[in-house]
């Protein structure tokens, strides 16, 4: 899902950082501001970058019976918001391009782009709609999921596609030759990463119920049936 | 700690300035990007493998398990090109000028990725952090970067470590096992990371922690004579595109 290092020519890659850089830019100053007021939020930040990038590190067992990993960025939306994860996502991409050759410096605008902005903004935007229409939490989640990953690939495809037009039917040929590719291949995914996402997200809501909390993943929903019996019992 | 970060610690250039790795490096690497593929990607690729195998001293063998990654996604990137969709060949054909395309970009992406390579074998990614704030990059930024480089590490140990006991209570024996299996390794990342922070915050708030992590950087200069040696490498090369492209092409 990555592109690779010198995949794209000078002017996309020119093009996609400049681009990306207003939501890395708003990310920076978001968390700048939460680290001033909190300094104690580095770490909780660091801890969470580190996640990410573990998160990353997972393979994961496709429907189609091959392997890959996820890409977090719905996970890391859901639990970090959209505009963190912008800073987060950059920071992951960067030490993937110099500590595993995966991705590129030259292509990280384009990667940050797809994976660190689009796909969290998409996911988490079908995730608040969701839990706005009071849709069950482990739905919104898996929908934001599954949406996270599926827009991820359909902006490389779009990448590489406005990169690489093909010679007979142009933009659209191109998109249809990358998008058909990363159909096959990553929509069985999405829906892989999706269940892994309920999966690791009950869990969470089993073991890690105060940092859900904090993080503002669990709704004051379940913290006023919380009061509510607290108040039964008082009574 | 990761292949490539563990040979940068031990590499003959650990202890020169990231800036004048990042102008040889990072410059092979915008030259093979902007440079005609033939010849200029491919004289970027040979000298990359020169200084990387020689003077930078980095194993053969390390280079190879590292390079392979990028080189797998180069070939099957390029795949792609050789095909076209519509035309007088019908629905899906091969593109006439396919595997021209494919090779320039097979030697750019190549060439490229050994660049980035020559930088990250050489400097260690706790030299660099620390410089970033020098370089523009706001401290808050920089010092969430070191904490999820350091934490990183940790946290790929507990995975690798809680793996191995699913493994033994056989975790990855059938297909639900594994779904399960992966989504305990998750959520237990998670918890650790969290449990981590806290207790690392803790222990750094009992040492007066003020919103600012002091690490210490290895003294190291700018070398004008590596730089400027650097440059000339590069402009030699550029030049040696230009007069060669003619002839060759």
């Amino acid at each position: 899902m990555h592109i690779a290092e010198g995949f794209l020519p000078p002017a996309h890659a020119v093009a996609w950082g400049v681009a990306s850089a207003p939501f890395v830019v708003h990310g920076v100053r978001s968390l700048t501001r939460e680290v001033r007021e909190h300094p104690e939020s580095t770490l909780l930040l660091g801890a969470s970058g580190a996640f990410t990038f573990v998160l990353s590190a997972l393979k994961l067992p496709s429907v189609t019976g091959s392997c890959s990993h996820p890409t977090g960025t719905g996970l890391g939306a859901i639990l970090f918001r959209p505009p963190i994860m912008a800073v987060l996502g950059t920071i992951t991409l960067l030490f993937q391009a110099l500590l595993l050759a995966h991705g590129g410096l030259t292509t990280l605008g384009a990667n940050v782009f797809s994976m660190a902005i689009v796909g969290p903004w998409a996911g988490y935007a079908v995730y608040t709609l969701l839990r706005r229409s009071n849709a069950p939490l482990m739905v919104a989640v898996f929908s934001g999921a599954f949406v996270a990953d599926l827009s991820t690939y359909c902006v490389t495809s779009v990448q590489l596609a406005l990169a690489f037009p093909d010679p007979g039917s142009g933009f659209l040929g191109a998109l249809g030759k990358f998008g058909s590719i990363f159909a096959v291949t990553q929509v069985p995914l999405a829906v892989s990463e999706g269940l892994l996402t309920v999966l690791v997200m009950r869990l969470l809501v089993q073991s890690s119920k105060g940092e859900l909390t904090r993080l503002g993943v669990l709704l004051a929903k379940k913290q006023s049936r919380t009061e509510t019996e607290t108040e039964a019992v008082a009574r | 700690m990761l292949p490539i970060d563990a040979a940068a610690h031990s590499s003959r250039w650990r202890r020169r300035h990231p800036v004048d790795k990042a102008v040889l490096g990072l410059g092979l690497t915008v030259l093979a990007i902007s440079l005609p593929p033939w010849p200029g990607a491919a004289l970027v690729l040979l000298t990359a493998l020169v200084v990387l195998l020689g003077p930078a001293g980095v194993p053969g063998r390390r280079l190879w398990r590292a390079y392979r990654v990028p080189l797998g996604f180069c070939v099957t990137g390029a795949v792609t090109l050789l095909v076209q969709v519509g035309g007088p060949g019908g629905f899906v054909s091969l593109a006439d000028d396919g595997p021209l395309r494919a090779g320039e970009l097979l030697l750019r992406t190549s060439a490229a990725s050994l660049g980035v390579l020559l930088f990250a074998f050489t400097t260690p990614m706790s030299d660099l952090l620390p410089r970033l704030v020098r370089a523009g990059v706001p401290a808050p930024v920089v010092d969430v970067a070191l904490v999820t480089y350091r934490m990183s590490f940790l946290l790929l140990d507990s995975v690798r470590r809680i793996r191995e006991a699913q493994a033994a209570r056989l975790g990855h024996t059938g297909r639900g096992a594994q779904w399960r299996s992966l989504a305990g390794l998750g959520a237990t990342a998670f918890v650790r990371a969290f449990d981590r922070a806290t207790r690392l915050q803790a222990g750094l708030a009992g040492r007066g922690y003020d919103g600012t992590l002091r690490v210490l950087v290895p003294e190291a200069r700018v070398s004008a004579r590596f730089t400027a040696a650097s440059c000339a490498l590069l402009a030699a090369l550029a030049v040696l595109t230009l007069v060669l492209e003619r002839p060759l092409t």
